[in-house]
């Protein structure tokens, strides 16, 4: 599983720290989702993509479906 | 927080009773020891450096313990108790040939677990968790 965490939070300027604060995590654990070491809950997931303001499979991607899908 | 401190006193104890059993002269200096003693520093080592973790964590404004830090203790502790349960088999195994006294076997037993479990977390932390 890829994910676009890296290049939303380069959008919005925002550091590892600073996104780690806001979904309650240890900036260890978005170093580890950006590197696509550590696949997140399903928690974490939708946490992170309700700050992205994004469904979660357009910024979770599956090998199979590496294109982003449009809306919900 | 309070697991922190919690963390840095057992890891105090465990280094003043190893101290006192020194200086006590309990402790021969024979290589056996000498491994042991390794090992105990090795344990309080990983305790101690988890301990500051957690304390940069809090002081960085960071919760302490997120699902990455428990699913990789998680992770770390089934492997090693996977690997120990082999591990006790080969010390039973050693035991009939050796003339080390059975206390003795079991510390090393006990010592071997706890590094197997440092190896086992190390393992998972460096390599990730992407099949999970």
């Amino acid at each position: 599983m890829n994910n676009r965490i890296k290049e939303l939070r380069a959008k919005e300027d925002l550091s590892q720290l600073g996104l780690a604060q806001l979904v309650g995590v240890r900036r260890e654990t978005i170093v580890f989702l950006e590197k696509g070491r550590y696949n997140p809950s399903l928690r974490l997931a939708h946490d992170i993509a309700r700050h992205f303001r994004l469904p979660i499979e357009q910024v979770f991607l599956f090998e199979d479906d590496a294109v982003p899908t449009q809306g919900m | 927080m309070k697991r922190t401190v919690l963390m840095f006193v057992i890891s105090a104890l465990v280094l003043v009773s190893l101290a006192l059993w020194a200086l006590k002269g309990h402790i021969a200096g024979n290589a056996q020891e000498m491994i042991m003693g390794a090992i105990v520093l090795l344990v309080v080592g990983f305790a101690v450096y988890l301990g500051i973790s957690r304390l940069r964590s809090h002081r960085g404004g960071e919760t302490a313990e997120d699902e990455l830090s428990k699913t990789v203790m998680r992770r770390a502790s089934s492997l090693a108790y996977y690997i120990s349960i082999y591990l006790w088999l080969f010390v039973m195994y050693v035991s009939d040939k050796t003339t080390l006294e059975a206390h003795s076997l079991v510390g090393a037993g006990i010592a071997a677990m706890a590094v197997v479990f440092v190896l086992c977390w190390l393992g998972v932390k460096l390599f990730g968790m992407k099949s999970e």
